[in-house]
């Protein structure tokens, strides 16, 4: 008898997958039927795995393009290293740079001017609350000449989070380092117009970071602490 | 003759003011009819949305990224989901990849005919928004027939789409297309060559390149100052490198290269390639292909971090996303391509004349959602 059903099922099967679909729904036993549509599932996902075995070819081009990045940063760093000794963090060999924050103002002004380098462009900067006390200032940097692209990272300490401000390098850094601020509560040093940009300028604390708590009332309203119809 | 220095006045621009596109603020320092000086303050719309993404799980995110922008929602999902797959380097198939694009260049469309239109009412033309509102609606209506929604689509989910296509879809869009063609003409025929329209544009606001670079401002607005810059080529995603489209750049047809006139013009050639590019698309739209064939079950990224670029209608759309190997982003930032095009408002617009910096601040075609997550 269940060899029976499995017949049913494998025949089935077989034809959903040329497109019948009307084989599958026509078997009359219920745990037959879903027995069969789960064999089907399989089997697309059989079909599926080889397809992509198939466009291998894209995923190596995909790896070479990250090692090319990795290369890049690396070399980046080494050059970054050459002129400015001693401010670069230890653990490299990374996508992405790390650099201690004394310096930063210098290499920012290097790196835009540089020939070769020429990061005319600052496409993003944000911040990052890795816990444990310490705050991290990334920066995405592009060249509009040479169409290549960095990312750094400085760390600074909760306690004391000064980065000096890139704002007259990049004009819109300004805006970005603001955002930062505002949400991070990092202060750029040097940043001619460092004030809350999203948040209302009487807002207490530092929303981004992990450890935010609520205030208890604005403006004289109590604010919830129980969100009723949540969830 | 001698310039007359008057009182300076401060004045207020907004929140509520139909000339801002939303609620925004600008704080304006006036000699007489001349600004010196304006101060945009932001935030009105703040929504939280990075805070609200660290606490729900990374399918989650796609309908807030909607909100963000509503005026181009699918290319919001778009830049998320390649954001997404990228780090978790999932590859779909082809048909998902065509519906996508056909979707994000519909979009672009719309989100183009509806900066151009609200541009001529701030201009004081009011009859082509209307027109453009018109065939605005039509493509609202082939993304209805689509996912059911008008204007927060939800439609892109990561490894797929939310729906495959309705029958009938490749059909009505040709359809659209064909009636929407000659119509771009007709845009042409009531704004680019009126002559009030030329003066009222060309000429006011130039925005030079470097600075457009060093402002951080993307997409139509650094194009029209002249640099060919498009993400769609120069850092490609998906499979807009199958299809033949042009960059258009502004070259100062009516004035000089930078200008509020070029940044209007940049756009409707814009519009015409969008068209090229979903009539491409449809032609390859392979038949066969599950969309939900490469959808994980459950989202969870390795740990790691990625930025991915992708050109939304209104410039660079980042999507930086920080992952520690839970199910929900330890940190998602996006970089908002109207946030930096604002900023420059201060240095392009300054020592203008009052009316002019409302075109000024209509051509940079911003959408306040975006500005202020």
């Amino acid at each position: 008898m269940s060899e029976d059903k499995d017949k049913t099922v494998s025949e089935a099967v077989e034809k959903a997958l040329q497109g019948d679909m009307d084989a599958i729904n026509n078997i009359e036993d219920r745990i037959t039927r879903s027995k069969a549509k789960a064999a089907l599932v399989r089997a697309k996902r059989k079909q599926s795995a080889s397809v992509d075995s198939n466009s291998s070819e894209k995923t190596e081009s995909s790896d070479s393009s990250v090692e090319e990045k990795l290369n890049f940063s690396q070399t980046v760093f080494q050059r970054i290293i050459e002129k400015f000794p001693e401010s670069a963090e230890n653990d490299q060999n990374k996508d992405w740079i790390q650099l201690k924050p004394e310096n930063w103002l210098d290499i920012a002004n290097w790196l835009k001017s540089e020939e070769t380098l020429y990061f005319d462009s600052l496409q993003c900067n944000t911040g990052v609350d890795l816990g444990d006390g310490i705050l991290e200032s990334r920066y995405n940097l592009h060249s509009m000449k040479h169409f290549h692209n960095i990312e750094i990272r400085i760390k600074v300490p909760v306690n004391k989070p000064d980065i000096p401000s890139v704002e007259q390098v990049w004009r819109i850094a300004d805006w970005f380092e603001r955002e930062t601020y505002d949400m991070f509560g990092i202060n750029f040093i040097g940043h001619r117009d460092l004030r809350r940009i999203l948040l209302p300028e009487d807002w207490e604390g530092w929303p981004l970071r992990k450890d935010y708590e609520e205030q208890e009332t604005y403006h004289g309203i109590v604010v919830p602490k129980v969100k009723e119809g949540w969830e | 003759m001698g310039v007359v220095h008057g009182q300076e006045m401060v004045l207020n621009i907004g929140p509520q003011h139909p000339a801002t596109h939303g609620v925004l603020r600008l704080q304006v320092k006036t000699d007489g009819e001349i600004i010196s000086e304006i101060t945009p303050y932001l935030g009105y719309l703040h929504r939280c949305f990075e805070k609200h993404c660290e606490n729900v799980s990374y399918e989650q995110v796609i309908p807030f990224t909607d909100r963000c922008d509503y005026l181009a929602s699918m290319s919001m999902n778009f830049g998320y989901v390649v954001a997404m797959e990228e780090l978790m380097d999932i590859k779909v198939n082809d048909r998902v990849q065509h519906i996508r694009v056909i979707m994000a260049e519909l979009q672009r469309i719309a989100s183009h005919l509806l900066g151009l239109g609200a541009f001529g009412l701030d201009v004081g033309a009011f009859t082509p928004f209307l027109h453009m509102l018109r065939d605005r609606e039509r493509i609202l209506d082939i993304f209805e027939m689509t996912c059911g929604a008008r204007l927060l689509y939800n439609y892109m989910w990561v490894g797929g789409l939310s729906h495959d296509l309705p029958t009938g879809f490749v059909e009505a869009t040709f359809n659209f297309l064909d009636y929407f063609e000659p119509k771009v003409d007709e845009f042409v025929n009531l704004l680019v060559h009126n002559k009030i329209f030329v003066e009222r544009t060309a000429d006011i606001g130039i925005m030079p390149s470097d600075v457009a670079i060093n402002y951080g401002v993307t997409g139509p607005n650094l194009r029209a100052s002249g640099v060919k810059w498009d993400i769609r080529k120069d850092n490609t995603y998906s499979i807009y490198n199958r299809f033949d489209f042009n960059v258009p750049v502004g070259e100062g047809g009516k004035g000089t290269v930078g200008d509020c006139w070029d940044r209007f013009y940049v756009r409707v050639c814009e519009i015409r390639e969008s068209i090229k590019i979903v009539r491409q698309a449809l032609d390859q739209l392979p038949k066969t292909g599950d969309v939900h064939q490469s959808m994980p079950k459950k989202i969870r990224p390795p740990k790691g971090s990625i930025y991915r670029r992708t050109e939304s209608p209104r410039g660079d759309l980042g999507y930086y996303i920080e992952s520690d190997g839970t199910d929900t982003p330890y940190r998602l930032k996006m970089r908002s391509p109207a946030f930096t095009a604002l900023s420059v408002i201060d240095e392009i617009g300054a020592g203008w004349l009052m009316s002019d910096v409302l075109v000024i601040l209509g051509s940079l075609d911003i959408v306040l959602g975006e500005i202020d997550r």
